[in-house]
């Protein structure tokens, strides 16, 4: 199979993916017990008129079908629809959500990867050591921490030093931009810090254990053999090998970047992605649902898709 | 119940410039005392945690607690209720007096003279008579989740600029909850959204843009919202009323607690509008007041009264659910599962719920004592055997019960439940609790059309309004499917509703309401648990907030944040 036959067929794998993810998401969150009008329509004194002008609004009164068929042809028209619960078109909600969270979280999975890396790669290089045997274990407590537990922990310690809410200070006077921009920072660093440490452990763990097998390979004892420097071992010939897994790894971090981190947004109180799929889940506001998870499914499609195209480079057996 | 919490339970320059404003006009502000004797200290940005948040500035969109305090300090109304006093009385707002034919057919209320919005247009009686002409006009759309403060009004108009008259089909005992405390808007803003069919009301955002805020009439003017995150607000140069002591204030929404109560022990914030009890301790040994007082809140033990159901008709037996009250502790739950921060409770009107002068929790509704051994002769006598596991059989049934427990009563619900779970078992009780999100605790509690009510027994809560209206509408049969969550009704009960409504003495009305809840209390649809008590924390560095059953930031009055100041 030529690369071009394998980018075609990838390219169609992925388009499929996303339509099936879209119908998927459809018909989940209306196979959930509850509604979306329920928690709209229950006023005081609400009458059945009111609850079926409501109904009509969202297009509810029609069969699940038709609603389903409506959704389709809206969105291939762009229109994600009306969140239920505040009225504003889903993708305005989502851009500023989106805004919110990307920065955030894309600093806690940089630096969970390059430390991962770093860890992984100094672990499998001294194995055995005292070194190998303190950072194996870190990564394998952080890991195993539960994310909002290990969250609370940073914010009772060091929200006397940190911010314990939000993504920057409302009060802050006439800011200049570099003072807005590091009050962000600050604002971002205890959610960012507890991410990287909740990542990082899967990281150091799979690059130490592609790095052990790659270590192991007879290339690398002719290298040795050769009286190369291990530094040129380790960087040159193991780790460019190592990286085969770790990209799929990086990919897949990538591209639940847009899904925020539930859990962490939730305790730092950040006005994220990750905060808005729970409100919409509580709310029953299925539009934004529906948004939130197809972005989601497309950053993931993406960054798988741009891992494939990666092998390409990292790996020439791909061609052959 | 989310949807309960959220029925009644955040300037052109932004708050940087007010900071500016107040160090050039604090020497010059309005003088008074301090806690200590000496002049209030002037100017300030107060800065209050919540845990509700807003769901949107929009009137007919938003339906948080926060929402509802927000209106009540951004836009005018004509009546609020005065804090200060137990009864609640009412005091005027925009209105300046009022008064009610004796036929309870008119209520006329004399405005502000001379009133403005925030941006300089006169606030005038039409405005108001133009807001309740389009809530009427929209009711059962867009304007629906203000539909109850129009019921039975027949028309409202201004007589003129200072003069406001409504007329009712029939004598209503709450025009002046109903009208007096609903949000007035701006017609200016509001007029082009009403307009086909008034769809745009809901989809417009109403929030602060290209650094203008928003057209208001109340104490503060809003000049900046962020969703899920702040909202923040300028004094209103405008305000008809008593000028507030701050510049300005933000409101920061939290999701979760513990990051809240530690903000405000790191002194990254000044108050926080309901704090846990379990976090009381901390905060008092942290220095920071912390206030306890009765709150308008509930905990209640649901039961399944629809006639027509089919499984557990048991529960249906008025004895039974007498044997069941007797095996409730609430002193223990009360003091155990809410550290004592809450009372037992028994009608469904909580204790300290007042309001225009007049007590409405009654207070000869007795809870039955808890004791175990009177449940369980009761349960004998009516033949219920227990089986070789120790749980009582009911016509051929065990007499055990799922219990939907929404996730609004996580955390002290839990402990009440195990309680009640524990003691249940000395009768011959077996329950199990059924946790679900509070959307589909509902929908395990009602399905809908033919299907009607299917649960046995469930726990939730009310945070009812001011008026006793609307929480003892929630067991008329009118109802059914909305806010009635126990499939009961009673044709006496529902007389006495409209009576009420229609009772235009309070005395008199005070009479049927006690009725309503004596006989509420008697049928038992609910078995009323505990009352909350409210709490509410700041930092030392503030004084003067004026509490109130909602706490510091409600919707009852502005007298909390008008009166508030460094300390």
């Amino acid at each position: 199979m030529g690369r071009t036959d394998y980018l075609i067929k990838r390219a169609v794998f992925a388009v499929a993916t996303v339509f099936v993810a879209i119908t998927i998401n459809f018909f989940l969150f209306r196979v959930l017990p509850g509604d979306a009008v329920r928690n709209l329509a229950r006023v005081p004194h609400a009458t059945s008129a009111l609850r079926h002008s409501l109904e009509v609004q969202f297009g509810l009164d029609k069969p699940k079908w038709e609603q389903y068929l409506i959704y389709l042809k809206e969105l291939a028209h762009g229109n994600m629809g009306v969140s239920f619960t505040d009225q504003q078109p889903v993708w305005s909600n989502l851009r500023e959500d989106l805004a919110n969270t990307i920065p955030m979280v894309s600093l806690g999975t940089v630096f969970a990867i390059v430390i991962g890396i770093i860890t992984g790669v100094l672990s499998a290089w001294r194995r055995g050591t005292r070194l190998d045997q303190v950072s194996t274990n870190l990564a394998i407590a952080f890991y195993s921490f539960p994310t909002q537990w290990l969250a609370l922990v940073l914010l009772i310690y060091l929200a006397a030093w940190f911010p314990a809410h939000g993504r920057a200070d409302p009060f802050l006077i006439n800011p200049t931009w570099w003072e807005h921009q590091k009050d962000v920072l600050v604002h971002m660093f205890l959610p960012s810090l507890t991410l990287a440490l909740t990542l990082y452990g899967e990281y150091t763990l799979i690059v130490r254990s592609a790095m052990l097998e790659t270590l192991g390979e007879d290339y690398i004892l002719t290298a040795r053999a050769k009286g190369l420097p291990q530094r040129r071992i380790v960087t040159r010939h193991a780790m460019r090998n190592a990286m085969l897994p770790t990209t799929t790894l990086i990919a897949l971090s990538l591209g639940y970047i847009v899904a925020g981190a539930i859990l962490i947004e939730t305790v730092f109180s950040w006005p994220g992605i990750g905060n808005a799929v729970y409100q919409a889940v509580t709310e029953r506001d299925y539009p934004m649902l529906q948004g939130a998870f197809l972005v989601l499914t497309i950053s993931v499609v993406f960054f798988n898709f741009l891992a494939d195209l990666l092998y390409f480079k990292l790996d020439p057996r791909i061609n052959e | 119940m989310n949807a309960r919490r959220h029925v009644f339970t955040t300037l052109a320059m932004p708050i940087a410039l007010a900071l500016v404003f107040s160090a050039c006009t604090g020497s010059s502000g309005r003088k008074g005392e301090g806690a200590s004797g000496g002049p209030i200290k002037e100017g300030g940005i107060l800065r209050i945690g919540t845990s509700s948040g807003m769901s949107s500035p929009n009137p007919f969109v938003g339906f948080n607690q926060d929402d509802y305090s927000t209106w009540m300090y951004i836009y005018p109304s004509l009546l609020q209720y005065d804090t200060t006093t137990p009864t609640y009385d009412y005091i005027g707002g925009f209105a300046q007096d009022w008064s009610q034919s004796s036929d309870g057919l008119t209520v006329t209320f004399h405005t502000t003279p001379g009133a403005k919005w925030s941006d300089g247009q006169p606030l005038t009686a039409d405005d108001a008579a133009w807001t309740f002409n389009m809530i009427k006009q929209y009711a059962s759309g867009p304007a629906g989740a203000w539909a109850g403060s129009v019921t039975f009004l027949k028309s409202i108009q201004a007589t003129d600029a200072d003069t406001l008259v409504a007329t009712y089909d029939r004598p209503s005992g709450t025009a002046l909850f109903d009208l007096g405390l609903t949000p007035i808007l701006p017609p200016q803003v509001w007029q082009k959204y009403a307009t086909g069919d008034g769809k745009a009301l809901k989809t417009f955002q109403n929030v602060p843009e290209n650094g203008q805020p928003l057209v208001g009439g109340g104490p503060f003017v809003m000049t900046e919202y962020r969703k899920n995150d702040i909202a923040l607000f300028q004094r209103n140069p405008n305000w008809y009323g008593t000028k507030p002591h701050i510049e300005g204030f933000g409101l920061q929404f939290f999701r979760d607690e513990d990051a809240m109560i530690t903000a405000l022990k790191t002194g990254q914030l000044d108050a926080i509008n309901e704090i846990p009890p379990t976090s009381v301790e901390t905060l008092k040994s942290a220095g920071m007041h912390v206030y306890e007082g009765q709150a308008l809140a509930l905990r209640d033990f649901i039961f399944n009264l629809d006639p027509n159901k089919t499984q557990h008709r048991e529960l249906l037996n008025p004895k039974v659910r007498e044997a069941m009250e007797y095996a409730i502790d609430r002193d223990s739950i009360a003091q155990t599962a809410w550290l004592e921060y809450a009372s037992p409770g028994s009608t469904i009107i909580p204790a300290g719920n007042a309001t225009g002068g007049v007590q409405w929790h009654d207070p000869n509704v007795q809870p039955l004592p808890f004791d175990i051994d009177k449940a369980n002769q009761i349960l004998d006598a009516l033949g219920y055997q227990r089986g070789s596991d120790g749980t009582r059989m009911a016509d051929g049934q065990p007499m055990a019960y799922d219990v939907v427990f929404p996730q609004d009563e996580e955390g002290a619900g839990d402990r009440a439940f195990q309680i009640i779970q524990q003691d249940f078992k000395q009768i011959g009780v077996e329950l199990t609790q059924k946790r679900l999100d509070d959307n589909a605790a509902w929908n395990a509690m009602y399905c809908g059309g033919k299907c009607g009510y299917n649960f046995d027994l469930a726990m939730w809560d009310w945070f009812p309004a001011a008026d006793p209206d609307f929480i003892l509408s929630v067991l008329t049969c009118n109802e059914y499917g909305n806010w009635n969550d126990t499939g009961y009704c009673n044709p006496a009960y529902d007389r006495l509703y409209e009576e009420q409504k229609s009772a235009v003495d309070p005395q008199e009305r005070q009479k049927i309401v006690f009725q309503m809840q004596e006989m509420a209390y008697n049928d038992r649809p609910y078995i009323i648990l505990t009352y909350d008590k409210r709490l509410d924390a700041w930092s030392p560095d503030w004084d003067g907030f004026v509490e109130s059953v909602q706490g510091i930031y409600n919707n009852f009055s502005t007298q909390s944040l008008t009166s508030v100041h460094q300390a």
